[in-house]
Protein backbone atom coordinates (compact mmCIF):
# COMPACT_ATOMS: atom_id res chain seq x y z
CA UNK A 1 0.00 0.00 0.00
CA UNK A 2 2.51 2.30 0.95
CA UNK A 3 4.58 1.29 -2.24
CA UNK A 4 1.18 2.98 -4.32
CA UNK A 5 0.97 5.42 -3.03
CA UNK A 6 4.60 6.24 -2.96
CA UNK A 7 4.30 5.32 -6.92
CA UNK A 8 1.40 7.92 -7.55
CA UNK A 9 3.34 11.07 -5.83
CA UNK A 10 6.17 10.06 -7.81
CA UNK A 11 4.28 10.46 -10.87
CA UNK A 12 2.94 13.40 -9.75
CA UNK A 13 5.87 15.08 -8.98
CA UNK A 14 7.49 14.09 -12.17
CA UNK A 15 4.71 15.24 -14.17
CA UNK A 16 4.64 18.15 -12.49
CA UNK A 17 8.32 18.95 -13.37
CA UNK A 18 7.97 18.05 -16.55
CA UNK A 19 4.74 19.72 -17.55
CA UNK A 20 6.59 22.93 -16.00
CA UNK A 21 9.56 22.80 -18.07
CA UNK A 22 7.58 22.36 -21.19
CA UNK A 23 5.06 25.33 -20.26
CA UNK A 24 8.33 27.50 -19.72
CA UNK A 25 10.02 26.69 -23.08
CA UNK A 26 6.38 27.11 -24.64
CA UNK A 27 6.28 30.70 -22.69
CA UNK A 28 9.04 31.85 -23.76
CA UNK A 29 8.80 31.17 -27.19
CA UNK A 30 5.18 31.92 -27.91
CA UNK A 31 5.97 36.07 -29.17
CA UNK A 32 8.36 34.54 -31.62
CA UNK A 33 6.38 31.74 -33.29
CA UNK A 34 3.35 34.18 -33.40
CA UNK A 35 5.45 36.44 -35.31
CA UNK A 36 6.85 33.68 -37.23
CA UNK A 37 3.41 33.40 -37.93
CA UNK A 38 2.10 36.35 -38.68
CA UNK A 39 5.42 37.38 -40.74
CA UNK A 40 4.93 34.24 -42.78
CA UNK A 41 1.40 35.69 -43.66
CA UNK A 42 1.86 38.93 -44.49
CA UNK A 43 5.05 37.61 -46.36
CA UNK A 44 2.50 35.30 -48.76
CA UNK A 45 0.27 38.16 -48.95
CA UNK A 46 2.91 40.72 -49.96
CA UNK A 47 3.84 37.42 -52.68
CA UNK A 48 0.74 36.34 -54.11
CA UNK A 49 -0.01 40.48 -54.79
CA UNK A 50 3.23 40.61 -56.43
CA UNK A 51 4.42 42.95 -54.51
CA UNK A 52 8.54 43.16 -54.91
CA UNK A 53 10.01 42.19 -51.11
CA UNK A 54 13.64 41.76 -51.04
CA UNK A 55 15.65 39.03 -49.84
CA UNK A 56 17.14 40.59 -46.79
CA UNK A 57 13.85 42.78 -45.47
CA UNK A 58 13.63 42.76 -41.72
CA UNK A 59 10.97 42.28 -39.81
CA UNK A 60 10.34 46.00 -39.48
CA UNK A 61 10.45 46.61 -43.00
CA UNK A 62 8.04 43.71 -43.74
CA UNK A 63 5.64 45.08 -41.62
CA UNK A 64 5.54 48.61 -42.50
CA UNK A 65 5.28 47.89 -46.48
CA UNK A 66 2.65 45.35 -45.50
CA UNK A 67 0.66 48.55 -43.72
CA UNK A 68 1.71 50.70 -47.06
CA UNK A 69 0.42 48.50 -49.24
CA UNK A 70 -2.36 46.11 -47.89
CA UNK A 71 -5.65 46.85 -46.36
CA UNK A 72 -7.98 44.08 -44.37
CA UNK A 73 -11.72 44.21 -45.28
CA UNK A 74 -14.12 41.74 -44.27
CA UNK A 75 -16.48 40.68 -46.95
CA UNK A 76 -19.59 38.16 -45.92
CA UNK A 77 -17.95 37.24 -43.04
CA UNK A 78 -14.61 36.18 -44.79
CA UNK A 79 -11.48 38.27 -44.82
CA UNK A 80 -9.58 39.69 -47.65
CA UNK A 81 -6.58 41.66 -48.46
CA UNK A 82 -6.41 44.44 -50.94
CA UNK A 83 -3.54 45.49 -52.39
CA UNK A 84 -2.85 48.59 -53.55
CA UNK A 85 0.22 50.47 -55.53
CA UNK A 86 2.97 52.74 -54.08
CA UNK A 87 0.66 55.67 -54.45
CA UNK A 88 -1.83 53.72 -51.92
CA UNK A 89 -4.85 54.20 -54.39
CA UNK A 90 -4.68 52.50 -57.59
CA UNK A 91 -5.60 48.85 -56.69
CA UNK A 92 -3.02 46.15 -57.44
CA UNK A 93 -5.00 42.96 -56.86
CA UNK A 94 -6.92 41.34 -53.87
CA UNK A 95 -5.65 38.54 -51.64
CA UNK A 96 -8.07 35.77 -50.75
CA UNK A 97 -7.19 33.38 -47.86
CA UNK A 98 -8.42 29.86 -49.52
CA UNK A 99 -8.63 26.90 -47.60
CA UNK A 100 -10.08 23.31 -48.03
CA UNK A 101 -9.20 19.77 -47.17
CA UNK A 102 -6.38 17.92 -48.43
CA UNK A 103 -5.54 14.25 -48.26
CA UNK A 104 -4.74 14.30 -44.54
CA UNK A 105 -5.71 17.29 -43.32
CA UNK A 106 -6.88 20.99 -43.84
CA UNK A 107 -4.91 23.07 -46.10
CA UNK A 108 -4.28 26.88 -46.19
CA UNK A 109 -3.13 28.68 -49.14
CA UNK A 110 -3.77 32.36 -50.29
CA UNK A 111 -4.82 33.45 -53.61
CA UNK A 112 -3.82 36.91 -55.36
CA UNK A 113 -6.61 38.18 -57.77
CA UNK A 114 -6.13 41.00 -60.68
CA UNK A 115 -8.18 44.33 -60.15
CA UNK A 116 -10.33 43.33 -62.54
CA UNK A 117 -10.84 39.80 -61.38
CA UNK A 118 -10.00 38.02 -65.02
CA UNK A 119 -7.30 36.20 -64.35
CA UNK A 120 -4.86 34.81 -61.18
CA UNK A 121 -1.69 36.84 -60.17
CA UNK A 122 0.01 34.36 -57.56
CA UNK A 123 -0.68 31.95 -54.92
CA UNK A 124 0.98 30.34 -52.20
CA UNK A 125 0.16 27.67 -49.82
CA UNK A 126 1.07 27.90 -46.02
CA UNK A 127 -0.61 25.21 -44.00
CA UNK A 128 -0.51 21.73 -45.23
CA UNK A 129 -0.11 17.92 -43.18
CA UNK A 130 0.38 16.48 -46.19
CA UNK A 131 3.40 13.79 -47.19
CA UNK A 132 6.79 16.00 -46.94
CA UNK A 133 7.81 15.57 -50.65
CA UNK A 134 4.94 14.20 -52.08
CA UNK A 135 1.82 16.06 -51.49
CA UNK A 136 4.02 18.76 -49.44
CA UNK A 137 4.91 19.83 -52.68
CA UNK A 138 2.40 22.35 -53.29
CA UNK A 139 4.46 24.76 -51.61
CA UNK A 140 7.60 24.29 -54.26
CA UNK A 141 7.36 27.25 -56.58
CA UNK A 142 7.14 25.49 -59.49
CA UNK A 143 3.25 24.54 -58.15
CA UNK A 144 2.44 27.95 -57.51
CA UNK A 145 4.08 29.61 -60.69
CA UNK A 146 1.62 27.17 -62.83
CA UNK A 147 -1.39 29.41 -61.62
CA UNK A 148 0.24 32.92 -62.49
CA UNK A 149 -1.80 34.51 -65.06
CA UNK A 150 -4.46 31.69 -65.01
CA UNK A 151 -7.97 33.34 -66.80
CA UNK A 152 -10.53 33.07 -64.69
CA UNK A 153 -14.50 32.71 -65.01
CA UNK A 154 -17.47 31.87 -62.97
CA UNK A 155 -18.22 28.28 -63.28
CA UNK A 156 -21.07 27.56 -65.40
CA UNK A 157 -21.99 23.87 -65.64
CA UNK A 158 -19.31 21.17 -65.15
CA UNK A 159 -16.34 23.61 -66.58
CA UNK A 160 -14.11 24.04 -64.16
CA UNK A 161 -12.02 27.27 -63.83
CA UNK A 162 -8.63 24.83 -64.28
CA UNK A 163 -7.72 21.35 -64.21
CA UNK A 164 -4.62 19.31 -63.27
CA UNK A 165 -3.18 16.89 -65.33
CA UNK A 166 -0.33 14.77 -64.95
CA UNK A 167 3.05 16.06 -64.67
CA UNK A 168 4.51 17.46 -67.90
CA UNK A 169 1.11 16.67 -70.41
CA UNK A 170 -0.38 20.29 -69.52
CA UNK A 171 -1.72 22.07 -72.60
CA UNK A 172 -4.32 24.72 -71.97
CA UNK A 173 -4.57 27.89 -70.08
CA UNK A 174 -6.58 26.20 -67.87
CA UNK A 175 -4.78 23.18 -67.61
CA UNK A 176 -1.68 22.88 -64.83
CA UNK A 177 0.84 20.09 -63.84
CA UNK A 178 -0.84 18.30 -60.75
CA UNK A 179 2.39 16.51 -58.75
CA UNK A 180 3.13 12.94 -59.71
CA UNK A 181 2.87 10.91 -56.86
CA UNK A 182 0.55 12.75 -54.96
CA UNK A 183 -2.64 12.37 -57.06
CA UNK A 184 -4.86 13.04 -53.60
CA UNK A 185 -3.39 16.13 -52.65
CA UNK A 186 -3.66 17.26 -56.49
CA UNK A 187 -7.26 16.57 -57.11
CA UNK A 188 -8.19 18.11 -53.43
CA UNK A 189 -6.25 21.05 -54.53
CA UNK A 190 -8.01 21.28 -57.41
CA UNK A 191 -11.13 20.49 -55.92
CA UNK A 192 -11.27 23.17 -53.38
CA UNK A 193 -9.51 26.61 -55.23
CA UNK A 194 -12.00 25.58 -58.29
CA UNK A 195 -14.77 26.37 -55.55
CA UNK A 196 -13.21 28.96 -53.47
CA UNK A 197 -12.65 30.96 -56.70
CA UNK A 198 -15.69 30.44 -58.23
CA UNK A 199 -17.49 31.39 -54.78
CA UNK A 200 -14.96 34.75 -54.99
CA UNK A 201 -16.54 35.51 -58.38
CA UNK A 202 -19.80 34.61 -57.82
CA UNK A 203 -20.24 36.49 -54.26
CA UNK A 204 -17.59 37.89 -53.10
CA UNK A 205 -16.10 40.12 -55.78
CA UNK A 206 -19.59 41.64 -56.74
CA UNK A 207 -19.87 42.66 -53.10
CA UNK A 208 -16.07 44.48 -52.64
CA UNK A 209 -17.12 46.93 -56.15
CA UNK A 210 -20.56 47.55 -54.57
CA UNK A 211 -18.47 49.19 -51.46
CA UNK A 212 -15.83 50.72 -53.25
CA UNK B 1 32.41 2.47 -12.88
CA UNK B 2 33.23 2.07 -16.62
CA UNK B 3 36.68 3.32 -17.62
CA UNK B 4 37.39 5.17 -21.16
CA UNK B 5 37.88 2.35 -23.47
CA UNK B 6 34.29 0.87 -22.67
CA UNK B 7 33.11 4.49 -22.84
CA UNK B 8 34.04 4.48 -26.53
CA UNK B 9 33.13 0.74 -27.03
CA UNK B 10 29.58 1.62 -26.13
CA UNK B 11 29.91 4.46 -28.56
CA UNK B 12 30.89 2.10 -30.96
CA UNK B 13 27.96 -0.46 -30.53
CA UNK B 14 25.06 1.88 -31.26
CA UNK B 15 27.11 3.68 -34.23
CA UNK B 16 28.10 0.85 -36.23
CA UNK B 17 28.00 -2.88 -34.47
CA UNK B 18 24.50 -3.08 -33.12
CA UNK B 19 23.26 -0.29 -35.37
CA UNK B 20 19.62 0.39 -34.77
CA UNK B 21 17.96 0.94 -38.22
CA UNK B 22 20.48 -1.75 -39.86
CA UNK B 23 21.02 -4.54 -37.42
CA UNK B 24 17.94 -3.57 -34.73
CA UNK B 25 15.43 -2.98 -37.07
CA UNK B 26 14.13 -0.14 -34.96
CA UNK B 27 12.77 3.25 -36.05
CA UNK B 28 12.26 2.60 -39.79
CA UNK B 29 8.91 4.40 -39.63
CA UNK B 30 10.99 7.41 -39.71
CA UNK B 31 13.45 6.49 -42.12
CA UNK B 32 10.94 5.55 -44.80
CA UNK B 33 9.21 8.99 -44.12
CA UNK B 34 11.83 11.92 -43.81
CA UNK B 35 14.50 10.51 -46.03
CA UNK B 36 13.04 11.58 -49.65
CA UNK B 37 14.70 14.61 -48.88
CA UNK B 38 17.89 15.70 -47.39
CA UNK B 39 17.33 18.70 -45.13
CA UNK B 40 14.19 16.90 -43.82
CA UNK B 41 16.56 14.25 -42.74
CA UNK B 42 19.55 16.45 -41.39
CA UNK B 43 16.54 18.10 -39.17
CA UNK B 44 15.24 15.02 -38.25
CA UNK B 45 18.75 13.53 -37.02
CA UNK B 46 19.27 16.52 -35.07
CA UNK B 47 16.19 16.20 -33.26
CA UNK B 48 16.53 12.43 -32.61
CA UNK B 49 19.83 13.14 -31.45
CA UNK B 50 18.88 15.50 -28.74
CA UNK B 51 15.77 13.80 -27.75
CA UNK B 52 17.34 9.75 -27.54
CA UNK B 53 20.46 11.95 -25.34
CA UNK B 54 18.24 13.74 -23.20
CA UNK B 55 15.64 11.21 -22.35
CA UNK B 56 18.93 8.39 -21.72
CA UNK B 57 20.39 11.09 -19.64
CA UNK B 58 17.27 11.88 -17.43
CA UNK B 59 16.03 7.96 -17.33
CA UNK B 60 19.20 7.12 -16.09
CA UNK B 61 19.93 9.98 -13.27
CA UNK B 62 15.97 8.87 -12.13
CA UNK B 63 16.77 5.17 -12.03
CA UNK B 64 17.89 4.66 -8.43
CA UNK B 65 14.37 6.55 -7.31
CA UNK B 66 11.76 5.29 -10.29
CA UNK B 67 9.52 2.30 -8.97
CA UNK B 68 9.61 -0.46 -11.36
CA UNK B 69 6.05 -0.16 -11.66
CA UNK B 70 5.77 2.98 -13.54
CA UNK B 71 8.58 3.03 -15.32
CA UNK B 72 7.37 2.69 -18.46
CA UNK B 73 5.24 5.87 -17.61
CA UNK B 74 7.83 7.95 -16.31
CA UNK B 75 9.98 6.89 -19.96
CA UNK B 76 7.31 8.14 -21.71
CA UNK B 77 6.67 11.46 -20.15
CA UNK B 78 10.39 12.58 -20.47
CA UNK B 79 10.48 11.43 -23.87
CA UNK B 80 7.34 13.23 -25.04
CA UNK B 81 8.46 16.43 -22.86
CA UNK B 82 11.21 16.65 -24.87
CA UNK B 83 9.91 16.33 -28.00
CA UNK B 84 7.87 18.96 -27.36
CA UNK B 85 11.08 20.82 -26.91
CA UNK B 86 12.58 20.24 -29.75
CA UNK B 87 9.10 21.17 -31.52
CA UNK B 88 8.82 24.46 -30.07
CA UNK B 89 12.31 25.37 -30.66
CA UNK B 90 12.15 24.31 -34.73
CA UNK B 91 8.63 25.90 -34.99
CA UNK B 92 10.45 29.41 -32.95
CA UNK B 93 13.53 29.36 -35.22
CA UNK B 94 13.30 27.11 -38.06
CA UNK B 95 9.64 28.09 -39.21
CA UNK B 96 10.71 26.74 -42.84
CA UNK B 97 11.61 23.92 -42.22
CA UNK B 98 9.12 23.11 -39.38
CA UNK B 99 6.33 23.59 -42.32
CA UNK B 100 7.94 20.78 -44.30
CA UNK B 101 8.52 18.48 -41.61
CA UNK B 102 4.57 19.05 -40.99
CA UNK B 103 3.79 16.61 -38.20
CA UNK B 104 6.58 14.36 -37.89
CA UNK B 105 9.02 16.19 -34.99
CA UNK B 106 5.90 15.38 -33.00
CA UNK B 107 5.97 11.85 -34.21
CA UNK B 108 9.83 11.51 -32.84
CA UNK B 109 8.30 10.52 -29.55
CA UNK B 110 6.85 7.39 -31.12
CA UNK B 111 10.43 6.24 -32.37
CA UNK B 112 10.81 2.83 -30.62
CA UNK B 113 15.28 3.92 -30.68
CA UNK B 114 14.05 6.51 -27.68
CA UNK B 115 12.14 4.15 -25.43
CA UNK B 116 14.55 1.30 -26.49
CA UNK B 117 17.67 2.72 -25.38
CA UNK B 118 16.03 4.12 -21.66
CA UNK B 119 14.06 0.81 -21.30
CA UNK B 120 17.61 -1.46 -22.62
CA UNK B 121 20.33 0.63 -21.26
CA UNK B 122 19.39 3.80 -19.58
CA UNK B 123 17.53 2.62 -16.64
CA UNK B 124 20.49 -0.44 -15.75
CA UNK B 125 23.58 2.30 -16.25
CA UNK B 126 25.22 5.53 -14.65
CA UNK B 127 24.25 8.49 -16.46
CA UNK B 128 27.55 9.42 -18.56
CA UNK B 129 27.56 5.91 -20.30
CA UNK B 130 24.01 6.21 -20.68
CA UNK B 131 24.32 9.72 -22.47
CA UNK B 132 27.03 7.70 -24.44
CA UNK B 133 24.93 5.07 -25.60
CA UNK B 134 21.92 7.39 -26.85
CA UNK B 135 24.34 9.11 -28.63
CA UNK B 136 26.38 6.64 -30.50
CA UNK B 137 22.67 5.02 -31.40
CA UNK B 138 21.22 8.08 -32.40
CA UNK B 139 24.14 8.95 -34.19
CA UNK B 140 24.30 5.60 -36.02
CA UNK B 141 20.30 6.11 -37.11
CA UNK B 142 21.40 9.66 -38.46
CA UNK B 143 24.05 7.87 -40.56
CA UNK B 144 21.62 5.35 -42.18
CA UNK B 145 19.23 8.18 -42.28
CA UNK B 146 21.63 10.54 -44.46
CA UNK B 147 22.78 7.41 -46.43
CA UNK B 148 19.69 6.85 -47.59
CA UNK B 149 18.63 10.16 -48.18
CA UNK B 150 22.01 10.46 -50.02
CA UNK B 151 20.16 7.59 -52.45
CA UNK B 152 16.68 9.16 -52.56
CA UNK B 153 17.13 12.80 -53.25
CA UNK B 154 19.12 12.40 -55.95
CA UNK B 155 16.87 9.92 -57.93
CA UNK B 156 13.94 10.96 -56.89
CA UNK B 157 14.60 14.79 -57.72
CA UNK B 158 17.62 14.78 -59.37
CA UNK B 159 18.83 17.08 -56.42
CA UNK B 160 21.35 16.79 -53.19
CA UNK B 161 19.89 19.61 -50.89
CA UNK B 162 18.40 21.42 -52.82
CA UNK B 163 21.13 21.97 -55.44
CA UNK B 164 20.64 19.93 -59.14
CA UNK B 165 23.27 16.88 -59.01
CA UNK B 166 22.42 15.21 -61.99
CA UNK B 167 21.37 16.83 -65.41
CA UNK B 168 18.08 18.63 -66.15
CA UNK B 169 16.78 15.89 -68.86
CA UNK B 170 17.31 12.89 -66.20
CA UNK B 171 14.15 10.77 -65.76
CA UNK B 172 13.20 11.00 -61.82
CA UNK B 173 12.48 7.99 -60.34
CA UNK B 174 8.53 8.80 -59.01
CA UNK B 175 8.87 5.34 -57.08
CA UNK B 176 12.30 7.18 -54.78
CA UNK B 177 10.04 9.84 -53.63
CA UNK B 178 7.61 7.40 -52.24
CA UNK B 179 7.71 4.72 -49.21
CA UNK B 180 8.64 1.52 -52.10
CA UNK B 181 11.61 3.44 -53.01
CA UNK B 182 12.56 3.68 -48.93
CA UNK B 183 11.75 0.38 -48.65
CA UNK B 184 14.00 -1.05 -50.99
CA UNK B 185 16.62 0.97 -50.56
CA UNK B 186 16.85 0.15 -46.73
CA UNK B 187 16.39 -3.36 -47.51
CA UNK B 188 19.39 -3.27 -49.97
CA UNK B 189 21.18 -1.72 -46.76
CA UNK B 190 20.26 -4.90 -44.27
CA UNK B 191 20.99 -7.41 -46.91
CA UNK B 192 24.79 -5.54 -47.30
CA UNK B 193 25.26 -5.50 -43.75
CA UNK B 194 23.95 -9.08 -43.16
CA UNK B 195 26.47 -10.18 -45.84
CA UNK B 196 29.00 -8.61 -44.85
CA UNK B 197 28.47 -8.69 -41.07
CA UNK B 198 26.50 -11.76 -39.81
CA UNK B 199 24.77 -12.21 -36.55
CA UNK B 200 26.95 -13.08 -34.26
CA UNK B 201 26.07 -16.42 -32.33
CA UNK B 202 25.92 -14.86 -28.81
CA UNK B 203 24.04 -11.79 -28.99
CA UNK B 204 26.38 -9.21 -28.19
CA UNK B 205 23.81 -6.24 -27.89
CA UNK B 206 23.41 -5.93 -23.82
CA UNK B 207 23.05 -3.51 -21.75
Amino acid sequence: MKKRALSVIYMFLITLFFASLVSAVKLMNDKRIERNQIQRIQQIILRVLEIPTQEQTSEQELSQLFADHVKEIDVEERTLYIGYEQDGQTIRGYALPVGGPGFWGPIQGMIGISPDATRVLGIAFFKHNETPGLGGRITESWFADQFKDLPLHPIEGDQNIFYLKPEGTAQASNELDAITGATNTSSAVEAFLNRELDFFLKELWVSVEEKE
Amino acid sequence: MPNLPLKKEIFLTGLWKDNPVLRQILGICSTLAVTNLMVNTLVMDAGLIFTVCMSSLTVSLLRKHTPMRIRMMVQTLIIASYVIIVDIMIKAYLPDISEALGPYVALIITNCIILGRCEAFARHNPPVASFIDGLGMSLGYSLVLIAIAFIREPLGFGTLLGFRVLPEGFVQWTVMIMAPGAFFTLGIMVWIMKYFRPQTKFGEEKG
